[in-house]
């Protein structure tokens, strides 16, 4: 696997690009569900020394990204808050060319949230639900899933980079849509920020659980970012029927396969967690 | 088509009105509305009816519309005013039902309209930004009376499909227009804008002219079913509320409903913020797919925001000077 095509942008050109990517503009310069391309260009400024210094985000094959049409990248998720899904999100629209804006797909306690919820829609997260992940696919966005969910981050230390629940409505939109599903391993997340424990009683605002962090902050592991060459569904399955749950469970268990090959092979390829 | 508008006085049959006598397919237009209610001017026919009476909408259906040959009915409703009392609201959700009835049995009616809101779906942090017509209903026993009366109507009409008659019901946006029963107007009425704190949702708005095209379109076409009416304003609340020119100020959400309330009881004011609690936390809007599918509807008016004087004002001036 090479190294991505393009380069890793400057902030204020990544600024640009963010402002200048196309965008479904409902009229008032968000879009109907909430993003605001100025935002997520905001964001991207403050966030690009954390993500070129502190992580030092290793990323290949962006270049497997298509440039245009709808599109499914399906990530592992660990770590106590969803780091890694910012240094994704990032890693995507400063690898992308034409840059693309990817829309993170949230868990449903999210929209629950003060000022998260609010933060998270305006650089582009949507709650998900299957009629949001629909329309985003039928525009032609660049959807970006976690099917642990959770689960993901919720997991032992000692089960790091294991995936657990898999969820598989991502496989059905897949199908449905034509859609290229991409898998991604981000490795460096769960020794960035591992869990030390969780009190599942505590639901404030719906939460499912408050986590316990073995750290006040992230400690600076060295994040790797790898894409795998785009996955077509319905290729092995003509007259793929989405309605199936054989079919999409088998869907969503190639990609899980990919995905689980894709880590080991990036952790094996790593010299340490912290170089 | 012979068209039969009730709620005629409103700001809303009011522009239904006068796009269906703009229409050249239209042969007539019989406008009921309140006795006291100032009648329409010609060529439109007024037919004055109470509609919380049982006798007035049976005879409005079985007299005047058999006297007109009136072949569709657009029924919009009484003026809804969230904050009325309950037995306004209650009387409405009872005229609905009578008058789909007779509607339903009258040989010469084949077409039925029902002006429903978009306020009958239920709106959570698991529901999507999008709302589609198969969203799931507002059942909540605890919503507030005005929003059970509003499903209970809408329900009532669809029961009626398949009974010979063709029924669309138009699940509006809120038509943002003075004197329509707007919460958001009166919201945005005030100088000082009191929103909750963290929470900025989508809100999307419809204008009462791209409400009336919309019925219009529906009193014309075949669809039946429900179909969702957007409106061409898509916005967050804090940019609704700059729009209009108004001091914005988050709070925490607790303090909010008692601070409408005791607003509501000193001044009169009519937001109510249990009706749009949750609209103000998590946003929905309509997706007029369908509508624009079926009915070849797209919004294209935009709203005319309720602003203060001095804005007025000043984009007056900046136009004339541009």
């Amino acid at each position: 696997m090479r190294r991505s095509a393009h380069p890793a942008k400057t902030a204020d050109a990544f600024a640009r690009v963010v402002r200048e990517a196309a965008f479904a503009d409902a009229g008032y310069g968000y879009d109907q569900f909430g993003f605001h391309p100025p935002s997520l260009a905001r964001a991207a400024e403050l966030g690009a020394p954390i993500y070129e210094r502190y992580f030092r985000v290793d990323s290949r094959g962006s270049d497997a990204i298509p440039a245009s049409g709808p599109a499914i990248v399906v990530a592992n998720h660990g770590g106590v808050l969803p780091v890694d899904a910012a240094m994704l999100c990032l890693d995507l629209v400063r690898n992308t060319e034409p840059p693309r804006v990817p829309r993170p797909v949230m868990d449903h306690f999210v929209p629950h949230l003060p000022f998260v919820s609010t933060w998270f829609a305006r650089l582009g997260g949507v709650s998900g639900t299957r009629a949001n992940v629909r329309a985003l696919l039928a525009r032609g966005e660049l959807v970006v899933v976690w099917p642990e969910g959770v689960a993901g981050p919720a997991k032992r230390f000692r089960d790091r980079y294991r995936i657990q629940r898999w969820c598989v409505g991502f496989a059905e939109l897949a199908l449905r849509y034509h859609a290229p599903v991409i898998p991604c391993a981000v490795i460096g997340s769960e020794e960035s920020w591992p869990l030390l424990g969780k009190l599942g009683k505590l639901h404030t605002f719906g939460i499912p659980y408050l986590p316990i962090a073995a750290s006040p902050v992230p400690l600076p592991a060295h994040y790797h970012i790898r894409y795998a060459q785009p996955m077509w569904l319905d290729d092995h399955l003509a007259g793929a029927d989405p309605d199936d749950p054989d079919v999409v469970a088998n869907a969503a268990t190639r990609v899980q396969v990919a995905l689980e090959q894709l880590i080991d092979d990036t952790r094996c390829a790593r010299r340490g967690v912290f170089r | 088509m012979r068209a039969l508008v009730t709620g005629a006085a409103t700001p809303l049959g009011r522009a239904v009105i006068d796009a269906l006598v703009r229409d050249p397919d239209v042969e007539r237009v019989v406008a009921s509305a309140g006795a006291n209610d100032p009648p329409p001017p010609p060529p439109v026919i007024f037919e004055p009816a109470a509609l919380g009476h049982a006798r007035d909408v049976h005879d409005l259906v079985w007299r005047a519309t058999s006297r007109h040959h009136v072949d569709t009915v657009i029924h919009l409703g009484a003026p809804c005013d969230p904050s009325t009392d309950r037995r306004a609201s209650a009387a409405d959700v009872l005229a609905t039902r009578r008058l789909v009835h007779h509607c339903a049995e009258h040989p010469t009616i084949r077409r039925f309209v029902y002006r429903s809101f978009a306020e009958v779906y239920a709106l959570e942090h698991a529901a999507s930004d999008l709302l589609d017509e198969d969203a799931a209903l507002d059942f909540d026993p605890a919503a507030p009376a005005w929003l059970r009366d509003r499903v209970e109507a809408d329900l009532a009409v669809l029961g009626h499909a398949g009974d010979g008659l063709s029924i669309a019901v138009l699940r509006l946006a809120e038509v943002l227009a003075a004197d329509s029963g707007s919460q958001l107007w009166d919201y945005l009425s005030s100088r000082v804008c009191v929103r909750p704190l963290g929470f900025d949702p989508m809100l999307n708005v419809l204008s009462l002219d791209d409400a009336a095209a919309a019925l219009v379109l529906a009193a014309r076409s075949s669809a039946t079913g429900v179909l969702n009416i957007p409106g061409a304003d898509t916005l967050p609340l804090s940019r609704a509320i700059t729009e209009a020119g108004r001091v914005q100020l988050a709070l925490p959400g607790p303090v909010l409903g008692p601070l409408y309330g005791a607003r509501r009881w000193a001044t009169g004011f009519r937001f109510r913020y249990d009706l749009n609690l949750r609209r103000f936390h998590f946003g929905g809007l309509l997706d007029g797919g369908r509508a624009r599918q079926r009915l070849g509807y797209v919004p294209r008016q935009p709203v005319r925001w309720p602003r203060a004087w001095w804005r007025v004002l000043i984009d007056r001036l900046a136009t004339r000077a541009a």
